[in-house]
């Protein structure tokens, strides 16, 4: 069949170029097409249902809020887990799909269930909303005000952010939502002196209703006047602050009592659960462009960029728009750093096939297949939906010197061909041959190189997520390669080479330049080894030892953490902090990483501002660390540096915890599994107190446990809570109601909104709510008074105890079930026997409650998962290289030998990392993979050739030395093409080089001793392997075909 | 054939031995990265304490170590930490009462006409100051049809008037209410709860939260009786009035000194923190900032007694604490997310 295809390929040369060109070109058009992405974006497959109910602690959250949305959303199709957090205020409810469902359906399923939830939740107790429709890389430009004038207050700010800023950004295609932080909502707020209701006798609650019914317009339709038609209108809504203090309370004997003789009104902001700073200096206003899931990352910063500027101009004099995070940045840096590896190694492997192939004939033959393949490739991404990212190109990268393989076995076959050919036989004649000679095995081995990348296909999770990409481009390229191997070659081949002049002798030691010095030491050790088997063998045993030896040695890490260039110092705080009081920590912070030179400024984002991105509390912080140029830096030459500099000098901070991440990383976290440690032990059960207590136990009983190590349960107490319990003796003796007192303590203490006043498009609310020092101290709290239906009036001290407690920071719940989880690593011994020891202690040790049950999950068992999967892929990728040799050679015995390679790739890669001192990762083991096919590939060239020597006759010893000497320059030079293409992510520093550093360290390491083996020990046991008896029928098999 | 299937399954079962060690290998990573996350755990605890705190091992060994805070006295600067020496001082509860000034019931003429009849004439009208014996107004009696005065009893001022001329006015209501606005009442209304601290002769601050001064006043009456629709008894308190600024309907506040005590020991509320379930001071001692639990007597609006735990003159943290537990319950704040 090959054969066939390499005819026809030869037949219709034209055809073949035009269609080369038509696919190169495809592959340019979709190059400008494909979406450009810093990374593979690994968030889950989810839709997030928030619901703000202001004031709300996180028990009613739950109870009113979280549990119904939970429980619409069960028995959704393709769902795979539903996680929620109830926190003060806000319910958060995270609906996991399975990751091949369609977002905007998942989406619509949601909303539709939405529905239902919506009819369970209680009057008033806020709307469920879904967030953006993006994911955890969707963040992609932060900015804040900057007002040089100094004038404008932080209200002002803020109603310019939200009502000119954020409408204008919004236009912007691929953007989905802008969100605000900092400054303060714009509110009129009507602060009551609980005297005046008093005096004039009105409750609170009248007064909202009074305030409601003196802000409105209404419509009559129209009148006909003569033949025209009036519309009738009436005009009553409140526009300032004057309309409002002009409000009519009461009118008592035709005296009118104006709502500014029961309040004060004015302008002021809202409550808030966020808040952020910059440079030590104090608060600015903030914003956060949302980018839509799917959309282009490098479009819609560059349209975002845009409107800014237009924004800018529009803007009051004096106020600019300063972004101080753009993922723009991370793209770029990712983009050149892959883009520079693959120049760099293009350049590479073209120098090594000039050196090697001697002329620049055959080597823009081979070397064409580099474009080639690639172009072929972003065909592919385009089809499979696959941004061009770090990952993505990363696979090109890696794959750039193996893509040059198939063409060079073929170009250096035709070009020993040419060389020796009979000068009567047409060059079509002998490229053709030359060609069919070397096409199966070329085939075969490309076709081996895509199997062995199987496995990382059935990577799940972030893994999978992050490396899929690179093993979809490295397939499609390497399938690119073995297209262009196929046709290309053969075509190009009559095209471009010519036979060489006659200057040299024709014989099989006619090697030019460098490989004929090789070749000078290469032939007596190989002999020497022939006839000493045994050393060959003692020689690929002892190699092996130093990888048994060595691979113990090796640290071991799940995925190096991409850096992403932007530094962010995490403050995390202690739970019960005030908003007020995490402020003022953390201006101090700033001020001191301020007095780091390095440093340009610093921006703060504390809490969460509007809903939709982040949904951290009040005691976190994270604090953006602009820096200067890198070539200004003065205390530091590296991130680590400087990040362990930026360590030392903010040094420790009482009361706060510090720790460094990057934006991306953090948002991603937020939505994924939640749980970093290697174990987690969750325990499900109804009662918090009883659920506190009890992980409690099982913490201490699984901190004896021998191997645990950092056993620690989730803090979920800790929330100060004034907890008013009302006294139902006492209402009945005033015959009040519940709901009366409680009105009055949601209004007075927490505010409640009486309608809104309309500027134009912009709406701000009217919030009623006690003056400041009347509801600021529980004593001024039991002050409160509740009018009673016969008209008395009684403080709240009266009705209800007024206690202090400690209540839940936020209750987790798992599909439906409250849970606590208890982290926990390991040291010193195999997980699988610590849980097993720790279940069984738990079982002896802990009554659990009926409807009480602990699951064991974390990391642990993510990696068990992945263990389980590759236990079952690897033996079926094994099988499939083998059957695929195995029709290669028809023979046991080559497959095995070839086979044999394997074992002796790995130590090479094993003391890479180990001198490199880098860890066993999953980009480690990706380039074991590599190296597998490599390895193969390698293999599979030699044995093919040596195999046809002694079916030409020779024997086999003789056969060894000649065939491997023959081969010699085509083991080394795919070698050093792939070696070499990979060398530029080796020593590369720029951004996302950690995750390809370990992958190409392996690859590189592993070639070297792999291609040792191929050399020396392989030919030398060659003989152990053959298949003498079948030999006669091979060939004759081989030559009926 | 046969011969070649034999070897066929002999090279699977290889091919699955090979990974079955693979399997186990990855296993082994499994173990090696525990170990490796436990040491840069205990890495970041260094880091944590080198600085200052002792490092606190939460895993256990609470009874084995100490929680000190240590801070510079540029720190203490910094993070607006005050201290201040433990003393004496007095704790004075106050409770405030809605009141409503009204007339002086004591001072108070209701004048009606003696006999039935019509009035003839009205001399004095609302807000005219009288004298005692003043004639008001002269009403023609229907027995007899004489005419006689109806004078003022007291000094004071007509507040209400019921009686015009040619009008026929029965003797049961009063045509004229003359008060003496010379003094007022002010009636405090005592919610249930108040009562235990509320005497008579307790000194009382009215204000009527208008322009004028407030002023204090002993209570002079405490009603025996709680009124049955509010559940408030009635506390009054006489005030001076000759400005006439305390106008009868007038509402106000009344701050009431329910206690007053010494306490050897006082510190202000916010030195008082929260800490593993107890009440504790942080107090400065050489080493650094100590938490010692403390046990709180009397309280106040802003400050609490402190039993037992702190002794006079010992240097406390006044203001600030809670940045020092927080310091100390560091250990166990997640660094991750909420979830």
């Amino acid at each position: 069949m090959i054969d066939k295809i390499i005819q026809f390929s030869l037949s219709n040369r034209l055809l073949l170029l035009v269609f080369g060109v038509m696919i190169m070109a495809g592959g340019y058009y979709s190059y400008k097409q494909l979406p450009v992405d810093a990374f593979p974006d690994v968030s889950p497959n989810l839709v997030q249902v928030f619901t703000i109910t202001e004031g709300l602690a996180p028990e009613e959250i739950e109870q009113y809020i979280t549990y119904p949305v939970e429980a619409s959303m069960n028995g959704l199709p393709g769902i795979s887990k539903i996680r929620s957090v109830s926190n003060f205020g806000l319910s958060v409810v995270n609906v996991y799909f399975k990751d091949d469902v369609d977002i905007y359906f998942a989406r619509r399923l949601v909303d539709e269930r939405l529905q239902e939830a919506r009819e369970q939740i209680p009057e008033g107790f806020g709307e469920p909303a879904m967030g953006p429709i993006s994911t955890g890389m969707g963040l992609i430009l932060f900015y804040y005000l900057e007002d040089e004038t100094g004038q404008y207050s932080l209200e002002e700010l803020r109603s310019i952010q939200d009502w000119l800023v954020k409408f204008h950004l919004q236009t912007v295609p691929g953007v989905t939502e802008v969100l605000g932080i900092g400054g303060y909502e714009k509110q009129f707020q009507i602060k009551v002196h609980p005297e005046g209701l008093l005096r004039y006798n009105v409750s609170l609650s009248e007064l909202i209703d009074i305030i409601h019914a003196n802000n409105l317009n209404v419509g009559g339709q129209f009148i006909e006047r003569d033949a025209e038609e009036l519309i009738v209108r009436s005009v009553g809504l409140a526009y300032t602050i004057d309309d409002l203090r002009n409000i009519v309370v009461k009118s008592e004997d035709g005296t009118p009592i104006f709502l500014s003789q029961i309040a004060d009104i004015e302008i002021g902001g809202a409550i808030r659960r966020g808040v952020q700073t910059h440079n030590g200096i104090g608060e600015v206003v903030s914003g956060m462009v949302v980018k839509l899931f799917g959309a282009n990352s490098s479009t819609v910063i560059e349209a975002v960029e845009e409107k800014m500027e237009e924004i800018n101009k529009l803007l009051p004099e004096g106020i600019k728009l300063i972004p101080y995070y753009e993922q723009k940045t991370l793209v770029a840096a990712c983009v050149t750093t892959v883009s520079k590896a693959l120049l760099q190694g293009m350049i590479l492997v073209i120098i090594v096939l000039m050196i090697f192939l001697g002329g620049y004939r055959p080597s823009l033959v081979a070397a064409m297949s580099i474009p080639f393949s690639v172009l072929f490739a972003f065909i592919g991404m385009k089809q499979f939906d696959i941004s061009a990212n770090l990952m993505s190109f990363g696979g090109l990268a890696i794959a750039i010197g193996m893509l040059v393989d198939g063409a060079i076995v073929m170009v250096e076959n035709t070009e020993r061909l040419l060389q020796r050919s009979d000068p009567a036989e047409s060059r079509v004649h002998v490229v053709a041959r030359a060609c069919k000679e070397v096409g199966r095995p070329i085939a075969f081995a490309i076709f081996i190189i895509i199997v062995v990348f199987l496995p990382l296909f059935t990577l799940s999770g972030v893994e999978g997520k992050t490396f899929k990409p690179l093993a979809f481009t490295v397939a499609l390229a390497m399938l690119g390669s073995l297209l262009f191997a196929l046709f290309i070659v053969p075509v190009l081949a009559t095209l471009l080479m010519r036979r060489p002049k006659k200057t040299k002798t024709v014989s099989d030691g006619s090697e030019k330049g460098l490989v004929k010095w090789l070749l000078i030491p290469y032939q007596p050790i190989l002999r020497f080894l022939i006839a000493r088997r045994y050393l060959a063998v003692i020689l690929a045993v002892s190699v092996m030892l130093v990888g048994v030896v060595i691979y113990p040695r090796l640290g071991s890490e799940f995925t190096p953490t991409l850096q992403e260039g932007t530094l962010v110092l995490r403050l995390t705080m202690a739970p019960s902090i005030a908003l007020t009081e995490s402020t003022r920590m953390t201006l101090i912070v700033e001020r001191r990483l301020m007095k780091i030179e390095d440093i340009r400024g610093v921006v703060t984002r504390i809490g969460r501002g509007e809903v939709g991105a982040h949904t951290d509390p009040v005691n976190s912080a994270e604090i953006y660390i602009l820096l200067k140029p890198r070539e200004e830096w003065t205390s530091a030459t590296t991130q680590e540096e400087l990040q362990s500099h930026i360590r030392d000098e903010v040094g420790n901070i009482p009361g706060v915890l510090t720790n460094f991440t990057q934006p991306i990383q953090m948002t991603v976290d937020e939505l994924l599994e939640g749980v970093r440690a290697e174990l987690a032990i969750k325990v499900f059960g109804d009662n918090l107190d009883s659920l506190k207590a009890k992980a409690d136990e099982i913490a201490q009983i699984v901190s004896e446990v021998p191997g645990a190590a950092d056993v620690q349960p989730d803090q979920v107490s800790g929330t100060p809570q004034l907890l008013m319990q009302i006294d139902r003796q006492a209402i009945a003796r005033y015959g009040i109601n519940v709901a009366d007192v409680q009105e009055v303590i949601k209004a007075a203490v927490g505010g409640e909104k009486a309608g809104q006043i309309f500027e134009g498009v912009k709406r701000f609310d009217i919030l009623v709510r006690y003056a400041e020092s009347h509801r600021d101290t529980p004593e001024a709290i039991g002050q409160i008074l509740v009018q009673s239906p016969d008209g008395a009036w009684i403080p709240l001290h009266e009705l209800a105890t007024i206690k202090e407690i400690v209540g839940p920071r936020q209750i987790t719940r798992e599909n439906n079930q409250r849970f606590i989880s208890i982290q926990c690593n390991v040291t010193g011994r195999d997980i699988t026997s610590f849980v097993k020891d720790a279940q069984k202690a738990i079982d002896e040790n802990v009554d659990l409650p009926v409807g009480y049950l602990t699951t064991w999950g974390g990391q642990f068992r993510l990696q068990q998962e992945a263990n389980k999967r590759l236990a079952v892929v690897i033996p079926i990728t094994l099988l499939i290289v083998f059957l695929l040799l195995f029709s290669s050679f028809n023979s046991l015995k080559n497959s095995l030998l070839i086979l044999l390679n394997l074992p002796l790739t790995l130590v090479g890669g094993v003391v890479a990392l180990w001198l490199t001192g880098q860890n066993l990762s999953v980009p480690a083991s990706v380039g074991f993979i590599a190296l597998f096919g490599i390895a193969l590939e390698n293999g599979m060239v030699l044995v093919t050739y040596l195999n046809q020597l002694v079916r030409d006759g020779l024997p086999t010893d003789e056969a060894s030395v000649k065939g491997a000497s023959l081969r010699l320059r085509a083991v080394i030079m795919t070698a050093l093409t792939t070696g070499l293409g990979l060398t530029p992510l080796i020593l590369s520093h720029g951004v996302g080089s950690e995750v390809q550093k370990p992958l190409a360290t392996v690859v590189v390491g592993g070639l070297i001793t792999s291609t040792m083996l191929t050399l020396l020990v392989l030919p030398a046991i060659y003989k152990w392997f053959t298949d003498a008896p079948a030999k006669a029928v091979v060939t004759t098999n081989k030559e009926k075909a | 054939m046969l011969y070649r299937f034999v070897i066929c399954i002999l090279i699977l079962l290889l091919a699955g031995f090979g990974s079955t060690v693979i399997a186990e290998d990855e296993h082994d990573h499994g173990k090696e990265q525990a170990s490796e996350e436990a040491h840069d755990d205990h890495g970041g605890h260094d880091e944590v304490s080198k600085n200052g705190a002792e490092p606190h091992d939460d895993h256990g060994e609470e009874s084995a170590h100490e929680d000190i805070v240590e801070l510079t006295k540029a720190e203490l600067q910094e993070f607006g930490i005050v201290i201040s020496k433990a003393g004496s001082g007095t704790l004075k509860t106050e409770i405030t009462v809605p009141g409503e000034v009204v007339v002086n019931y004591d001072r108070l003429a209701h004048i009606a006409p003696r006999f039935p009849g019509v009035v003839k004439s009205v001399f004095k009208h609302l807000g005219d100051r009288v004298k005692k014996g003043d004639v008001l107004a002269v009403v023609e009696s229907n027995e007899g049809l004489f005419p006689y005065e109806i004078k003022s009893l007291l000094d004071g001022v007509v507040i209400e008037k019921h009686i015009t001329i040619g009008e026929v006015r029965t003797e049961q209501d009063a045509a004229f209410v003359i008060a003496d606005l010379d003094t007022v009442w002010v009636n405090l209304s005592i919610y249930q709860m108040h009562l235990p601290y509320v005497q008579i002769g307790q000194e009382v601050t009215i204000s009527s939260g208008q322009e004028f001064s407030d002023v204090t006043r002993p209570i002079t009456y405490l009603s025996p009786i709680v009124d049955e629709h509010t559940r408030t008894a009635t506390a009054r308190v006489v005030l001076a009035n000759h400005d006439r600024d305390w106008r009868p309907g007038l509402f106000v506040e009344g701050k009431i000194v329910a206690k007053e005590e010494h306490a050897s020991i006082v510190v202000p509320k916010s030195a008082i923190q929260k800490f593993e379930g107890n009440d504790v001071v942080f107090i400065s001692t050489p080493e650094g900032f100590k938490p010692t639990v403390v046990k709180i007597g009397r309280k106040d609006l802003s400050s609490a007694e402190i039993v037992s735990g702190l002794t006079t003159g010992q240097k406390y943290v006044s203001k600030g604490g809670f940045t020092l537990k927080s310091e100390l319950e560091k250990g166990s704040m997640s660094s991750g997310h909420s979830h």
